[in-house]
């Protein structure tokens, strides 16, 4: 395997050309260290992108503990709605929903209605965690097809050219043009009833592979771009003499100098699928109800709970922003770091 | 006026909606109508272009009547008698979606002009020199009266297209006509200019041009009227329940909760598949359901209840719920009855509207269902396309989910008829959800069903018994009679205003102060 671009070769050269920056003083570089791990020393050092990704993890930390929260904390789970339910919070009953249906607003009680309750007399705080697994499994899933499809159509499309990439930059380029809210909400729609295969037509998988599907020519375009150069390398004629067959050299040649690409796009891709399957939903193409998702909570809130309970829609907002904001500015850490022109700072 | 939901059509020969009949019955008169009367009185016939309500012979079978001297379109032209024949063909051709109940099982050699057998319906016959109207029916049908009140029966004038026209519908004879449509946007209800030389009792003139908006933001509608910058809010639409402490303490004066006691709302079940074909998961459905829970979810504009027939309606029992007095419900024995029915586990889709509150009731009911042993999931299904969905008996056969009906006219036959009569169930278009068809049922409903209107007291009580049947069999799971808000703002003359059972708004009756 021969690795020509990534996040490495560049600062190799630069540290043959006395380079010590890195090291703030620790000297020279060891002989040997890796891309990774110089990329990894870029990242430590973008102290905002480690902030936000903690941040990040966090978030992820939580929605899984949601179970946890939910049974043993706040002992409702996150579909249960108890319109005509009472608690009592410092000696005084009160209800869930009042008789006109407004809901109770937030308590800052972690075992009753943290964040109150929504207008179906659910608790919020609950379902902001769960919500936020639903939220963040489509977009981890959404992310993985994307990444998988969109990468895989691209190296044929670069590799093989002629008819492949004429096919597939065509279909790509129908599906770049369509708004993805558009489609999204078009396909949508339409697999919410009918479902996917095996998929039925309220899983909350079904809008991550519409969101999935939505932003493949996202990946496709720059991983095609970057195989077309790829291919015209020496390496790629050697292994060729070699005796290699196409798909051993897309697997084993080019895959590999395409892996700063894909680890930057991850994170960012992520980003806007969690953004868009807040959106979706919020147009009622994406999860369905009782599912809850960041999305879903949002659109119940505007629908139902302006202007007596806004805290139904500030809650999960916030949630939705801290959660795309993270990603994002760790993404663009991430991609600075990975980055082979960029050059480690000289000292403070 | 701000409308949360658009008409159908404002083509009376496509719309049966409550937002399209609430500005047509005013724009197309039909030989009979309604008084222009809030509550009771409102229900009540009166004639319309007839000079007199029909005269009834032939054991109910024949309706005869004869048009008022001096009538004309609202674009002048002249009223003809022979005009309600191709009025009639036309509802058929469009179609009209009460046309199947309605006339072609009723009115003579209309089946056979449906059919394109007949080039007219042989049951009419009109004379255009004397303005008389002759209609046959084909077996007795106690509210063709009523039938004969649809806007969708209001006279056009012969040659108009066969057609839709959604932006440019037929001229009516009214006391409004419609200008200035964009489809689902806007248009303008203005007076008709000749209506007033018409001297037509009973039937006012309206005095403003009212505007009228669609906006689905029902939140932002109520709030438009509270701030007084619309001045009618829809009665069809739901004030959220987020608002209504704000506007009952800020406008007192311009807002009440009226019970039409014309509408049920309802939960249907598939009686031809598993579980609700069996009696004890329907008991058990009706037993543990909440009903408090589900007023305040609905923002506390419904009235619990377990009959079918509204209060307003003749036959409506007063008698107590065969499985308790509708409240928080017993979950218990609900659970019970599961078990015992050996339908635990059974997979359930509800079906829902998206629009609020109908979506949280059925998102309640979901839980509720598994709460009690099945396992039900959900499916929202945007509101525009909701009912022609479930009404596809054959291919979607949905199991259970959201149901309304608001009164087209007072006659249990009105509700029985479409809703429960195993007769009236179609492969596409049905409206009968739960596909009830119990032949006591069909019988009762054939034979109740000829009683003319204005003879419904003689026999309400075989209604009511009716009524009664169906709860205890538990063929659906009533939830409520609702509440409509009555809302302006504090321009309108809100002493002045109809609530009209039947249509809602009576938009004769704006007026400014």
């Amino acid at each position: 395997m021969s690795v020509i671009s990534g996040p490495g070769s560049a600062a190799v050269e630069e540290v043959g050309g006395g380079f010590d920056a890195g090291f703030e003083g620790e000297g020279q570089l060891p002989p040997g260290i890796g891309p990774w791990k110089l990329a990894w020393r870029r990242l430590r050092r973008n102290r905002v992108a480690m902030f936000f990704g903690f941040v990040f993890l966090l978030v992820v930390v939580l929605c899984l503990l949601a179970p946890v929260y939910s049974q043993d904390i706040a002992h409702i789970s996150p579909d249960y709605g108890n319109p005509t339910g009472t608690f009592t919070l410092n000696g005084k009953t009160q209800f869930v929903l009042n008789t006109v249906g407004v809901p109770i607003g937030p308590t800052w009680n972690v075992n009753h209605f943290f964040f109150g309750a929504d207008d179906q007399g659910r608790d919020v705080a609950v379902r902001l965690l769960y919500g936020g697994r639903t939220s963040l499994m489509i977009g981890a899933v959404a992310t993985l097809i994307t990444m998988i499809i969109g990468t895989l159509l691209g190296i044929v499309a670069g590799f093989f050219r002629g008819w492949w990439d004429a096919i597939l930059r065509s279909a790509n380029d129908v599906v770049w043009t369509y708004p993805a809210v558009l489609l999204g909400i078009t396909v949508g729609t339409v697999l919410n009833i009918h479902g996917i295969g095996p998929l039925h037509g309220t899983s909350a998988l079904v809008p991550a592979v519409v969101i999935g599907f939505v932003y493949i020519p996202y990946v496709f375009r720059p991983v095609r771009g970057q195989v077309l150069t790829l291919r015209e390398r020496d390496f790629i004629d050697a292994a060729r003499q070699q005796g290699l067959s196409n798909w051993q050299i897309m697997i084993s040649e080019i895959l590999p100098n395409l892996s700063s690409t894909i680890v930057v796009f991850v994170p960012l891709i992520m980003a806007n699928a969690i953004l868009l399957e807040a959106g979706l939903t919020f147009l009622g193409a994406g999860v369905q109800p009782p599912n809850a998702s960041w999305g879903t909570m949002i659109s119940d809130g505007i629908n139902n709970d302006i202007p007596t309970a806004f805290h139904n829609v500030l809650v999960p907002g916030i949630m939705l922003v801290i959660a795309v904001m993270s990603i994002n500015i760790f993404g663009d850490g991430l991609r600075d770091a990975l980055d082979p022109r960029s050059k480690v700072r000289v000292g403070r | 006026m701000l409308l949360g939901t658009a008409p159908q059509s404002l083509d009376p020969g496509l719309d049966y909606t409550t937002q399209g009949s609430e500005f047509n019955w005013v724009v197309y008169t039909g030989l009979t109508t309604y008084a222009h009367s809030t509550g009771a009185a409102g229900g009540n016939l009166i004639p319309g272009l007839c000079a007199a309500l029909p005269v009834i012979s032939d054991g109910g079978k024949t309706y005869t009547c004869t048009l008022r001297k001096g009538l004309t379109y609202s674009n002048g032209k002249p009223v003809k008698a022979s005009d309600f024949a191709y009025t009639v063909e036309r509802a058929i051709n469009v179609p009209w979606g009460g046309s199947g109940s309605f006339i072609t099982p009723n009115i003579v050699g209309a089946q056979a002009y449906a059919n394109h057998k007949a080039k007219s319906i042989s049951g009419i016959t009109t004379d255009d020199a004397t303005g008389k109207i002759t209609i046959h029916l084909t077996a007795a049908y106690g509210p063709f009266d009523n039938v004969l009140a649809f806007p969708s029966l209001g006279l056009i004038p012969s040659g108009f297209p066969m057609k839709v026209e959604a932006t440019s519908p037929p001229p009516g004879d009214g006391p409004y006509m419609i200008t200035n449509i964009v489809p689902n946007q806007s248009f303008t209800a203005v007076r008709n200019p000749h209506w007033a030389a018409q001297n037509i009792p009973g039937i006012p003139a309206g005095h403003v041009t009212v505007n009228v908006k669609i906006s689905s933001n029902v939140q932002a509608n109520a709030l438009s009227v509270l701030n007084n910058s619309a001045d009618i809010f829809d009665w069809a639409d739901t004030i959220p329940g987020s608002l209504l402490g704000q506007i009952q303490s800020q406008a007192a004066s311009r807002f009440k909760m009226v019970n039409l006691g014309g509408s049920t709302y309802y939960i249907f079940m598939n009686m031809t598949e598993k579980p609700f074909n069996n009696q004890l998961a329907r008991e058990a459905v009706v037993t543990g359901l909440n009903q408090d829970a589900m007023s305040r979810l609905g923002s506390g504009t419904l009235e619990p209840a377990c009959y079918f027939l509204p209060p307003a309606v003749p036959g409506h029992p007063t008698v107590p719920c065969p499985y308790g007095t509708p409240g928080l419900g017993n979950i218990a024995k609900a659970k019970q009855l599961v078990q015992q029915s050996g339908m635990a586990g059974q997979p359930v889709t509800v079906w829902s509207e998206t629009r609020s509150p109908r979506q949280q009731w059925m998102t309640y009911y979901t839980q509720y269902l598994n709460q009690i042993g099945f396992k039900a999931t959900q499916k929202v299904i945007a509101d525009a396309t909701y009912f022609t969905t479930i009404g596809q008996s054959k291919s979607v056969h949905p199991q259970t989910g959201f149901a309304d009906w608001n009164q087209d006219f007072p006659n249990p036959v009105d509700f029985y008829g479409p809703l429960l009569d195993g007769a009236s169930i179609l492969p596409t278009n049905n409206e009968n959800f739960g596909q009830t068809n119990d032949p006591y049922i069909n019988a009762q409903v054939k034979k109740l069903g000829a009683t003319p209107s204005t003879q419904l007291s003689t026999v309400a009580a075989q209604w009511q018994a009716l009524d009664e049947y169906v709860a205890k069999k538990a063929y659906v799971a009533v939830f409520g009679y609702q509440k409509f808000p009555f809302f302006a703002s504090t321009r309108m003359n809100y002493g002045a205003l109809v609530f009209q059972p039947i249509y809602g708004w009576d938009i004769t009756s704006f007026a400014l102060k």
